[in-house]
């Protein structure tokens, strides 16, 4: 464990969570400084999805804590008593925190531009001519200065997803969130949207992803966290989470090596 | 047949305006109701969504005439002071808003999750991610059907002549009261309830297409 003294930006503690009798989350504690980009990684039904779309607060969590510069996302403090946040102050937090989806999620009777600028008008209350000026920008910035009259249907899967991200980052979120963003996409396709994620880490934004692309998790991470049936069970900087040899945890040897068989 | 006919058409004529009327308010009030109605039971906890439910599948499960009667005569009951006319409007409203909020409910849920996940994701409230990402999507998938209960709503307020309103189709009752030929009468009421609906359902495809804008 690293002695980071910094506080966390994203402070994870206990976290659980429970879908029926299936306890997913047991438990999880993670921080993430600013700046920082950290990859889960870990099997299918491990947990770590669940845990990204706690921090958004699109899954309810039971116990723990999940607080995003400061503020406990999922509940509110009133008497002592623990209650959970209400729409309204649901959606503030969300405001603050970005999310691009698996499935990229546009809203398909939306242009690329106002899937972009319904955000900005409507949650931070900008004026039609400057979203229009900040949503173009984006999309600019994602390599689609061409498309901003497109709607989703005619644009590929990468050109959908890097979308989704302009709408995301627009907001200017504090963190971003990064689903599986690449596993809908076809394998040629995978590396624009690499791309573009890659700039953004560059620059200094927060991300967490979930990822299966592993080399990419090694290139771009300055963390990466294995996640294990519903707890972090290996967590540290890339090259020594991916240094399987080196690693004393059997179930990530396996998970690196089943990996590797797939992608070789 | 054609004679008389044209004679009869003059006194029909405040009848269809009644009739249009009473289409037009009830379908006010069941287009509103029904949609609030649907979301609940798209969306409600199941404290909304159940007494929603409930009332949706008792309503819908009873003859149009059944509830008329019932709701006419049970109504003053209550000790409210209401005239038959708006008696009669609430009845066929209740009845056709029942029909609404399923057609609400079935459009709002066509609509795939990850929609309103993306709205909450970039923060809008519930009622922003209605009006704005889910209600869009949904229209193309509610007007058909809606469009339908529109009709039905027409063709329901006939009955509605049963409790005495002189709607068009007491109108044509009266007429043939002193003709006493009912023949053409019906024939020209059938031919004026057929020239508004094939309106409607003509403008119902209009607008289907003109919607479409995401394809399957």
């Amino acid at each position: 464990m690293s002695g980071n003294d910094r506080v966390s930006l994203v402070q994870v503690r206990g976290l659980t969570k429970a879908f029926g009798t299936n306890q997913v989350l047991k438990g999880v504690d993670l921080d993430v400084s600013k700046g920082e980009v950290v990859s889960i990684i870990g099997a299918s039904g491990s947990g770590k999805t669940t845990l990204l779309r706690c921090v958004n607060v699109l899954e309810t969590y039971d116990g723990g804590s999940i607080q995003v510069d400061g503020v406990e996302v999922g509940y509110a403090e009133a008497n002592g008593r623990r209650r959970p946040r209400r729409e309204r102050e649901l959606a503030r937090i969300r405001a603050d925190i970005g999310m691009v989806f698996q499935l990229f999620n546009l809203f398909p009777h939306l242009t690329a531009r106002d899937n972009v600028m319904l955000g900005l008008c409507k949650v931070r209350g900008m004026g039609r001519r400057q979203a229009r000026e900040v949503a173009e920008q984006w999309l600019a910035r994602v390599g689609l200065g061409d498309k901003f009259d497109s709607l989703p249907i005619e644009l590929s899967g990468g050109q959908q997803q890097r979308v989704g991200i302009a709408r995301a980052v627009a907001m200017s979120p504090k963190v971003l969130l990064l689903d599986e963003i690449t596993s809908a996409l076809d394998p040629e396709l995978v590396g624009e949207v690499l791309t573009v994620v890659r700039e953004l880490a560059h620059e200094g934004m927060t991300m967490i992803l979930v990822t299966h692309e592993m080399s990419f998790a090694r290139d771009v991470s300055s963390r990466v966290v294995f996640m294990d049936a519903g707890r972090v069970a290996v967590e540290g900087p890339p090259r020594e989470v991916f240094s399987a040899q080196a690693q004393t945890n059997e179930r990530l040897r396996n998970f690196l090596a089943r990996i590797e068989l797939k992608q070789v | 047949m054609i004679d008389v006919m044209l004679k009869g058409l003059p006194f029909l004529w405040q009848g269809l305006l009644v009739t249009l009327e009473v289409s037009a308010i009830v379908v006010t009030i069941a287009l509103l109701a029904g949609v609030v109605l649907g979301v609940g039971l798209s969306y409600g906890s199941p404290w909304i969504a159940w007494p929603i439910r409930l009332m949706s599948d008792f309503v819908r499960g009873l003859p149009l005439l059944v509830l008329i009667f019932s709701i006419f005569y049970m109504l003053p009951l209550t000790g409210w002071q209401i005239s038959n006319f708006w008696s009669a409007i609430a009845a066929l409203a209740v009845f056709e808003t029942a029909h609404v909020s399923e057609v609400a409910r079935g459009a709002i849920q066509s609509i795939h999750p990850g929609q309103n996940e993306a709205g909450k994701a970039i923060g809008l409230t519930f009622s922003q991610r209605m009006l704005y990402v889910v209600f869009p999507q949904a229209l193309r998938r509610f007007l058909p059907p809606w469009i339908n209960t529109v009709v039905d709503t027409v063709k329901g307020s006939s009955l509605l002549a049963l409790v005495g309103i002189v709607d068009l189709m007491l109108s044509i009752q009266q007429v043939i009261g002193r003709t006493f030929k009912p023949m053409p009468m019906y024939v020209l009421g059938a031919l004026m309830y057929f020239a508004i609906n094939y309106t409607l359902s003509q403008i119902s495809r209009r607008l289907e297409a003109r919607f479409a804008y995401v394809r399957e």
